[in-house]
């Protein structure tokens, strides 16, 4: 028996840091490893006319691994790795008598592991690099967790994402490095989820000796709509499909010494369907190699 | 020292169970439920009632009977009504809650033989949405044997992108405590039915839609007499 739940947790609202990602390869036997923790609360969200609805204080604290290592100059691998998921509810209390009506709930366990390549189809140092990429999403998290079996970790299916980066670097007068990247990309989905279409662009800013970088992003993702629904799937299955979401994020990265440094980042939906209505934040420690 | 952080961090950051307050305040109810149209002279009938409290929920409380003739009908604390001459007289109850006074009052004839007013056959309604999910059409709840039959009719409609959609009968649409669970929608479109088992027609007031996985809310439809 099938069973899903809906996943507000949309990876893509974790944002990795300012010198990794992008059309960028890094250079072999060189990496860029990042730990982080990202988390999520919501009382309402997009319902599935676009609108916001309310519902019970939900929350996702993930734990990220996120690394990148140079095997070639032009391949590198990927692995963003939520090495610890906890999702939670809140208890629903009656207002009128105090009385638990639904008690709250918790599931705890490794989340759903993303590994990938890229390879540079520009040569390293071109003036407008441009970078494809495939990354498996592996079903290691827990689809259904808790006592009423809605809580979860990851989505239970093995996304097969292909997405193609492309960037540039300058500079803004004298000493600002800057560069600019997008993508686009194809989340191919089973077990009855609809594909996406995924894309996003970033810009960034390093200051005062590229020890600081600042960064804005938007991210989106449209579904296809060519999956199931809880109408379509098994009839004792609890299932949600076709998220789709516009995202704007904001980071800021401090190298404290030459290689390593800390991140913050904030990144909030405003248009949306079946998914979260209200911001997620990150926090991280980064060790960057290539500098 | 960095190997300290790299520990803290995760540990800073573990959301912890808290409680989301619920406004589930209903009006309460007292309703007369097994009552007589007439009673036979010198014969007796028990009146019964109900009394939902202010979440919907029953509760048993003492209430105070009178009759505005007692020397047409006489009844007792326990319901218990005696006809004695004839004429009409109105039985009624009274409970006074930490909300007010409450009350149900009926109309009863002293005649030829005792009738007792016969339980409502078949009731119907509609649902709405009460959130942003599509979710309406018209039902009919009918009274078959010790069993009710819940039918949909060609115009419902509900949103088939909700997880997880339960639908209840209940006497506080705010929630699903107290609620009777007739089961998990699969019909999303169009005509379709459910059989209730042992529920007498008169025991609940509403229909309620609740997405279990989200614990909310989706619409409900007040079930009303024909």
């Amino acid at each position: 028996m099938k069973r899903y739940i809906i996943f507000f947790a949309v990876s893509f609202f974790f944002s990795i840091s300012a010198n990794a990602g992008g059309p960028w390869p890094q250079q072999k036997g060189i990496g860029y490893y990042k730990l982080s923790q990202w988390w999520l609360n919501f009382d309402q969200h997009y319902t599935d006319s676009g609108l916001i609805d309310p519902n019970v204080t939900t929350g996702i604290y993930n734990t990220f691994f996120y690394g990148e290592y140079g095997i070639t100059d032009r391949l590198t691998g990927v692995i963003n790795a939520p090495i610890f998921s906890r999702n939670f509810t809140n208890n629903l209390i009656s207002g009128t008598t105090g009385e638990t009506i639904v008690k709250g709930d918790a599931l705890n366990s490794i989340g759903d592991i993303d590994l990938g390549i890229k390879y540079g189809l520009t040569k390293p140092g071109s003036a407008f690099p441009i970078a494809a990429s495939i990354v498996f999403g592996l079903p290691t998290g827990k689809s259904v967790g808790g006592e009423q079996g809605n809580l979860q970790t990851g989505d239970g299916e093995f996304n097969q994402i292909f997405q193609i980066d492309a960037g540039k670097g300058f500079k803004i007068g004298k000493n600002i490095n800057s560069y600019v990247s997008a993508y686009v990309g194809i989340n191919n989905r089973t077990n009855g989820f609809s594909e996406e279409f995924r894309y996003g662009i970033e810009y960034g800013a390093g200051l005062f000796n590229q020890k600081l970088w600042l960064i804005g992003r938007l991210n989106g993702v449209e579904s296809f709509k060519n999956g199931e629904t809880a109408e379509t799937i098994n009839s004792t299955s609890i299932f949600a499909n076709n998220t789709e979401f516009s995202s704007y994020g904001v980071e800021a990265a401090f190298y404290v010494t030459k290689q390593v440094g800390v991140s913050a980042s904030f990144a909030s939906a405003f248009r949306g369907e079946i998914i979260a209505a209200a911001p997620s934040y990150s926090v991280g420690v980064f060790y960057d190699l290539g500098k | 020292m960095k190997n300290l952080i790299f520990l803290i961090i995760p540990i800073l950051f573990i959301g912890c169970i808290k409680d989301d307050i619920l406004s589930d305040t209903v009006d309460p109810v007292l309703r007369l439920t097994q009552k007589a149209e007439a009673i036979a002279i010198d014969e007796s009938f028990q009146f019964e009632f109900i009394y939902l409290n202010n979440v919907g929920r029953e509760e048993s409380v003492a209430v105070t009977w009178s009759s505005s003739a007692p020397d047409v009908i006489s009844i007792s604390q326990e319901g218990l009504a005696t006809a004695l001459s004839t004429g009409n007289s109105t039985i009624s109850i009274e409970y006074q809650d930490e909300n007010g006074l409450l009350t149900d009052a009926f109309e009863v004839v002293v005649g030829d033989e005792t009738v007792e007013v016969e339980e409502t056959q078949e009731k119907s309604g509609q649902i709405n949405t009460t959130s942003t999910y599509a979710l309406s059409g018209d039902f009919t709840l009918t009274a078959e044997e010790n069993n009710l039959v819940l039918v949909f009719d060609e115009n419902y409609n509900a949103s088939t992108a909700l997880p997880g959609l339960y639908v209840y009968l209940t006497n506080n649409p705010s929630t699903i405590s107290g609620a009777l669970e007739i089961g998990k929608v699969e019909t999303f479109s169009g005509a379709h039915s459910y059989s209730i088992a042992d529920v007498d027609i008169n025991e609940y007031s509403h229909i309620l839609y609740f997405c279990k996985p989200f614990n909310v809310k989706v619409g409900d439809g007040e079930i009303q007499d024909n």
